[in-house]
């Protein structure tokens, strides 16, 4: 309770807290902010006018915030997108993480050759560009020919229903929590009181997960702060590139990408177009980034400048 | 320098080499087995392209095809268990061949190869661009903390991370190409690209800027540079800000210790104590971040490319919606693997360059 009254008695903090909340508040009301036509099944797209029209038009009673090309609702897609970029950064965060203190710390537990067999592998995993990694598992889920039916394999991974961008993001972003983890158990369990406890008889599991693990946690819960916000952005790169479509706001871009440029030299012919979303996507880094930030000082006072 | 000198410097430098390029053929063997792992997903019927090399004819009739990838399939034993397949595919990967991309309808190591230059040329650019700039901005603002300096840099610094490169680029297009009409679109004007088709033109390099002054044409490393601003300042922004937040808290920390105070105390000139002492040891947490990060350049190298319609090696991803290329996805994954290898390996060299511990055998943590 000091803590978190220390914590927000920084104003930086209080900034991330507030973006951070407001999001999550969004999210949360999302359909009375933004009434979706299907109750049951909202779908996070809303067309108003006809679907053929490419022309975006400016912001109206009808959509406070204008259309896209296709004549979309921005305001309404950035709503219902909220929810969306919400699950997707913290899913991804939240997987990696796990997987990368879990391979970390019990590495560093054991320690030796396992170590440095694991952590060569780690490192492996930190030079394959994620980009790649998403083409990759597009192209190798789609059967042979559009007649062809899927082999075994890929019907058991088309029915986990895991977004191929999310699939990616979860294999190769959990190095650095890995590396972070490890370093630090490494360390730790040379410690006197990891020697007290496995005198007493407690078991591995027990000494990692009660006595290990709560000392070295800190710098991957700042690692994760920052995260959520970064996947989100790196999706919506992804959409861009023609390889995503996890979340909407991406996809609110990607549609009026030929528009940003905009005509006649001045960027803000067009500006509804991608200011709002852009703003929404920017914040929504900011906001984790600041988070982050404000962790930082709280749980690793020494390292923090 | 005289040659006792020479191979002082050489030998510790060689065998810092020498350790990191069996560290890297363990990595790369690491890598493309996952890379395999993955690939062997899909059917047999697509992985059957990574083994038809450049053997085959671009225009082959359906049912030929169709007997042929058969043949390929009892050729090369691809329902055989995994680590024989991944060896078999390894071999092939050394020997150049990367398999056929019935979309491109071309040799995949050929269409990778052919669009690398492209891309060559907008990293390294980036990287000259953002790492000097990057140490040299982060170490001011550590020597300068809490002032109008450093506070300006941890703005500026903040802001550069939080923008999405592909926005950026796209509202720098809008201003810079169409707005002001200083830059332009593109990897090269039609005149210029005309001029390099020609026979007349030698590709040395295969950069533009360089093969242009070597050509003796400089108006077209000048229409080749007037191309490369803008992607070049968006891919350096965000690894910018990065390496020099990582090198200004560096710095802070090592203005702290004995030897500075010691070097203040001899009387040293203060900017001599910053650039010769201080900066050596303030930029190696930096560039190590900046190796780390590789894998993430080269992302951020695709995204900005098809932002600027760069004709690199991301073009081949916009070409594989309609129909499922593993052997070109694949292709492009090993050779992007090989790409951030290599970066890594540039980057550990600077630093070794940069500081001497590293070249004397003491291991980074």
């Amino acid at each position: 309770m000091r803590n978190l009254r220390r914590f927000l008695s920084r104003q930086q903090n209080l900034l991330a807290c507030t973006i951070v909340g407001f999001y999550i508040l969004v999210a949360i009301l999302a359909p009375q902010l933004s009434p979706p036509d299907d109750a049951g099944h909202p779908s996070p797209f809303r067309i108003v006018g006809k679907s053929h029209d490419p022309i975006p038009r400016p912001p109206s009673a009808e959509a406070p915030l204008g259309t896209v090309p296709g004549q979309m609702d921005i305001y309404y897609t950035l709503v219902w997108g909220t929810r969306s970029a919400l699950r997707f950064g913290l899913i991804v965060t939240l997987t990696t993480a796990c997987l990368g203190v879990l391979i970390g710390a019990v590495s560093g537990y054991y320690g030796g050759i396992v170590n440095g067999l694991v952590m060569r592998i780690t490192d492996a995993f930190l030079t394959f560009p994620a980009i790649a990694g998403v083409w990759l598992f597009q192209q190798v889920m789609t059967p042979a020919s559009s007649f062809a039916e899927p082999t075994p394999l890929q019907e058991a991974w088309l029915n986990l229903k895991l977004h191929p961008v999310m699939l990616t993001l979860i294999l190769f972003s959990w190095m650095p929590y890995a590396r972070l983890i490890n370093a630090s158990v490494v360390q730790l369990k040379q410690m006197e009181y990891v020697q007290a406890a496995r005198a007493v008889g407690a078991r591995n599991v027990r000494i990692i997960l009660r006595h290990l693990l709560p000392n070295a946690l800190s710098p991957a819960i700042v690692l994760g702060a920052r995260d959520v916000g970064g996947m989100v952005i790196l999706e919506s790169a992804f959409t861009f590139v023609g390889l995503g479509g996890a979340t909407e706001w991406g996809v609110l871009l990607v549609t009026s990408r030929d528009y940003v440029i905009g005509m006649s030299g001045n960027p803000l012919t067009y500006w509804w177009v991608f200011l709002p979303a852009t703003l929404a996507l920017v914040f929504f880094g900011i906001g984790w980034n600041l988070l982050g930030d404000g962790l930082n000082t709280l749980l690793n006072p020494r390292t923090s400048h | 320098m005289n040659c006792l000198a020479m191979r002082y410097f050489l030998s510790p430098m060689l065998k810092f080499l020498l350790r990191r390029l069996l560290s890297v053929l363990a990595t790369l063997l690491v890598i493309t087995a996952i890379i395999y792992g993955i690939v062997c997903v899909a059917p047999v019927e697509s992985r059957a392209r990574l083994y038809m090399g450049r053997r085959v004819s671009a225009t082959l009739p359906p049912e030929v095809e169709q007997r042929w990838i058969e043949s390929v399939i009892q050729e090369h034993g691809l329902n055989d268990p995994y680590p024989i397949q991944y060896f078999r595919w390894v071999s092939l990967l050394l020997r150049g061949e990367w398999g056929w991309s019935p979309i491109l309808r071309s040799d995949v190591l050929d269409a990778l190869l052919k669009r690398s230059p492209a891309t060559v040329e907008l990293t390294l650019y980036s990287l000259l661009l953002f790492i000097p700039l990057g140490l040299v901005s982060g170490a001011v603002a550590g020597w300068r903390r809490t002032r109008i300096t450093d506070q300006v840099f941890r703005l500026v610094a903040f802001v550069s991370t939080s923008i999405p490169p592909f926005i950026l680029g796209l509202v720098l297009l809008s201003l810079f190409y169409v707005g002001l009409h200083w830059f332009l679109l593109g990897y090269l004007s039609t005149a210029e690209s005309l001029a390099v088709r020609s026979s007349s033109f030698k590709t040395i390099t295969g950069l533009l800027t360089i093969d242009g002054l070597l050509n003796g044409r400089p108006d077209i490393s000048l229409d080749a540079i007037r191309h490369l601003v803008l992607p070049v300042v968006t891919l350096s922004l965000f690894h910018w800000a990065t390496l020099g937040r990582v090198t200004r808290v560096a710095m802070i920390e090592e203005l702290d210790k004995d030897y500075i105070v010691a070097a203040h105390a001899r009387g040293l000139p203060p900017r001599r104590i910053l650039w010769q002492h201080a900066l050596r040891n303030a930029a190696v947490p930096g560039l190590t971040t900046s190796a780390l990060s590789a894998a993430s350049l080269i992302t951020g190298v695709y995204v900005v490319e098809v932002v600027f319609g760069w004709p690199g090696v991301s073009k081949l991803i916009t070409y594989s919606m309609w129909q499922p290329d593993v052997a070109l996805a694949a292709g492009f994954a090993v050779y992007s693997v090989l790409a951030v290898l290599s970066l890594m390996v540039l980057l550990d060299i600077i630093q070794a360059v940069v500081d001497p511990r590293l070249r004397e055998g003491g291991s980074k943590s």
